[in-house]
């Protein structure tokens, strides 16, 4: 049995939806002073998740907990900035985990019925040194799990038996919290999320969390210098690189990686022709095509990105592994770190226009240092 | 392609009775042809029924035909954002070429485009004489490579289909992809809607990627205590571990034992054989109960034993979300045979070389390239070179189709 104190550790559940329907509020009602409570705990939220601090539960009040939940997720869209919709959804699928791990097993099964239909078993079947006391289907594991990066959560190394995946409480709630937070991410994507526009009454609220956004902005700005920084490079690229110097023929796995990666770090189509100059099968017309096509700039218009650690795993493409390969799970991202680390050291003030200045100017230099030497790294090599 | 292969695939599609075409949720699917010579499919085609489809096929006698793993709002939208995806069949696909058999030998060769070097059996990865990559190979099936790739399909059945993922036998079909292997469709409702990511991850359980027996219970307790780990009648690859350790030990001679574990501990459980066995096979298993072993050897045998029961499937297949996948009884443009249905319980006594046949009876006169040894139903033709011949029509358009003989009027 849900009580509303569980609604108002879990706005998230279909009763929690339902109690608000109760109210029969509009997102313009709240802005009336009588609710300036709710509101005070939504912007609450939402600037605890931007500023990293705690949001103690307020279990003495629960409607409030419950009535600011949507209003929280509704200020987060409505900034559509990409970064705070997943800082917001780390943030609550945090919460959500700490107060499910104190929660019984029933309640945890109720909670993940309520939230998100699964259909959980009560097991216990217990093994040398665990007791793994919930089960559920694959299709729902393998809706959320593929997100973690541990060798545990792997499909191979888990408990299964008949379309069921076996997990202790422990690793249950943290699913159950991994897919509230995937959830809430998703959602920004969708019809009607997308393009949602505040009412003008809570405007002014969407201000204040700019202002503290802006702060953070060195940290969700996705742009990169123009053009490869070589330093910066995943070893995966370095080893694609040094076989495309090489004049190996790639797979076509490899080809793709190279092209997604380049074009996504700012490199230019023809930077990317010039990679491929040297290998024997060259022909540049296709090739240029093929490019473009990846690039967005012909063809179904996507621009691709690069398959994501994982993928190159599996076609046999992630080559020497190191320390900071270890925290990441996207080339791009070891790249953007990498970048970042780079740049911490090298720019005093640690702002953004001279970090990029100076990877630009780090840039230069190796390109001098290529041309002088007759060829370092991609830039030089002749074609 | 030669006038008389196009004349008989037709022939072939005119006789066919129309329902053998149809394959679930028919019209929520992408078709898409491939004609003889050329190298681009006509894609995003939309078939209202099968006797349209068919009508098509009879038309157009294309080399192959494919429809889509995925269900579709609008099947014919050529992009893919309108196209409306709605889940996707979960397809495995098991092909002779990509496993290692000793008869590659006997049929298979391959040469560097580059250098010029050639050899006999499965392709290197890189030419062994200049360490190029562009290898060109030709290929053929015979009996023992359909014999190994069957013996996958039962192996991905019987120990992850079923048993681990759950999924009932009604819930499977299985089709002879006309040429080299097989490939398994599972049409329940709860696989359509997988992720990219989640088939990546059933793809990777059934070849065994990342798999740990650390995490599947090998441990030693407080760092010189007794040895636990799991034991055989556990679900998944935990007691398939547990299994795969008791049939290496007791398959193995003691040399090759050796080369796994080095030969202090590999003569230590020769010994004692029996006794080991005996130990992990309890209820629960005493992975310690004898000394002469460490967890990292123990570690070492559950690793390479776990490797001999992984499935060997191409995991391009599986991870896709919309695959083009050949459609059931139609023609396989480079063997002329049919892809052909076959239930689980019929599996066994299946010969792909007779029962995928499409065409009994009559002859053809042929001019042969090159060819090894080669079956089609009860008819075995070569090794032979440069000769002509009359063999039974199906032999003949197998060789034609396979690019190894002309035809001689």
């Amino acid at each position: 049995m849900l009580t509303k104190e569980d609604l108002a550790k879990y706005p998230f559940l279909d009763q929690s939806a339902a109690f608000i329907e109760g109210y029969n509020l509009t997102l313009s009602d709240l802005s009336a002073p009588a609710y300036s409570g709710i509101v005070g705990r939504a912007v609450e939220r939402v600037r605890c998740s931007i500023e990293g601090g705690v949001s103690p539960l307020q279990l003495g009040d629960p409607e409030t907990e419950i009535l600011s939940y949507p209003l929280a997720l509704a200020l987060v869209y409505a900034s559509r900035v990409r970064w705070l919709v997943n800082r917001f959804a780390t943030f609550e699928a945090k919460r959500c985990e700490e107060l499910l791990k104190m929660e019984t097993a029933p309640k945890l099964a109720e909670v993940a019925k309520a939230s998100f239909g699964w259909r959980v078993g009560m097991e216990d079947l217990r093994l040398e040194w665990e007791r793994l006391t919930f089960s559920l289907g694959m299709a729902e594991y393998l809706e959320v799990a593929p997100q973690f990066h541990s060798p545990s959560w792997k499909l191979t190394n888990k408990y299964v038996d008949r379309g069921r995946v076996f997990l202790d409480a422990k690793d249950f709630a943290r699913l159950l919290a991994e897919n509230l937070k995937l959830r809430i991410i998703r959602k920004a994507g969708e019809e009607g999320v997308k393009d949602f526009e505040l009412p003008a009454a809570l405007q002014p609220h969407l201000g204040g969390i700019a202002g503290l956004l802006e702060g953070k902005r060195q940290l969700y700005e996705d742009e990169f210098p123009d053009g490869l920084v070589d330093d910066a490079r995943p070893p995966c690229i370095v080893a694609i690189m040094n076989d495309l110097s090489a004049g190996k023929s790639l797979s076509h796995m490899a080809r793709f990686a190279i092209t997604t990666f380049m074009l996504n770090v700012g490199e230019s189509v023809d930077g990317v022709l010039k990679l491929f100059g040297n290998v024997a099968d060259f022909d540049e017309g296709k090739a240029r095509y093929q490019v473009e096509h990846i690039a967005g700039i012909t063809g179904s218009r996507t621009k691709y990105a690069p398959p994501k650690c994982e993928v190159l795993r599996s076609f046999g493409l992630c080559a020497e592994p190191d320390r900071l390969c270890a925290t990441v799970s996207h080339p791009l991202n070891y790249y953007k770190r990498k970048i970042r680390a780079g740049s911490g050291a090298k720019a005093p003030t640690g702002g953004v226009a001279p970090t990029r200045e100076g990877m630009r100017r780090e840039k230069e230099k190796e390109k001098e240092r290529g041309r002088e030497g007759g060829g370092k790294g991609a830039q030089g090599r002749p074609r | 392609m030669h006038k008389v292969v196009l004349d008989e695939f037709r022939g072939y599609y005119s006789r066919l009775p129309a329902e053998q075409l149809d394959v679930k949720d028919f019209v929520r699917r992408e078709y898409a042809l491939l004609h003889f010579g050329d190298q681009k499919m006509i894609r995003h085609l939309k078939f209202g029924g099968v006797s349209e489809l068919k009508r098509s096929l009879v038309e157009g006698v294309p080399a192959n035909v494919y429809y889509s793993s995925a269900y579709y709002r609008n099947p014919q939208a050529d992009d893919m954002n309108a196209k409306g995806w709605e889940g996707a069949d979960l397809i495995f696909d098991i092909d002779a070429d990509h496993i290692r058999t000793d008869c590659k030998d006997e049929h298979d060769t391959w040469a560097c485009l580059d250098c010029g070097c050639r050899g006999r059996g499965f392709p290197p990865d890189a030419c062994p004489k200049c360490g190029m990559k562009k290898i060109d190979t030709v290929t053929w099936v015979c009996e023992g490579c359909l014999e190994t790739a069957k013996r996958e399909i039962f192996k991905l059945i019987d120990d992850f289909i079923v048993p681990d993922f759950g999924v009932a036998l009604g819930e499977i079909e299985i089709c002879f992809s006309g040429h080299r292997g097989y490939h398994l469709h599972v049409v329940s409702e709860g696989v359509r809607g997988l992720t990219g990511d989640g088939r990546r991850e059933i793809a990777d359980y059934v070849r065994g990627i990342g798999l740990d027996p650390k995490e599947h219970g090998f441990r030693q307790v407080t760092g010189t205590g007794p040895i636990v780990g799991p034991d055989m009648r556990d679900g998944g690859w935990r007691g398939k571990i547990a299994r795969a350790i008791y049939e290496f030990v007791s398959g193995r001679s003691q040399e090759e034992l050796r080369a796994v574990v080095g030969p202090v501990v590999a003569d230590n459980i020769s010994k004692s054989r029996e006794k080991f066995l005996q130990n992990i096979s309890d209820a629960p298993p005493h992975w310690g109960g004898m000394r002469g072993y460490s967890l990292e050897s123990l570690l070492k045998i559950a690793n390479a034993a776990a490797r001999e029961h992984v499935c060997n499937i191409d995991e391009r297949v599986t991870l896709d979300v919309k695959r083009l996948i050949r459609q059931p009884n139609s023609l396989h443009g480079k063997s002329a045979l049919k892809t052909a249905r076959v239930s689980y319980s019929d599996l066994e006594r299946f010969d792909p070389l007779r029962d995928a046949v499409a065409f009994m009876g009559g002859s053809i006169k042929i001019y042969v390239k090159e060819i090894p040894r080669v079956r089609i139903g009860d008819c075995e033709v070569g090794p032979a070179k440069g000769t002509e011949m009359e063999v039974p029509r199906a032999l003949g358009l197998y060789l034609l189709c396979k690019g190894a003989a002309d035809p001689r009027v």
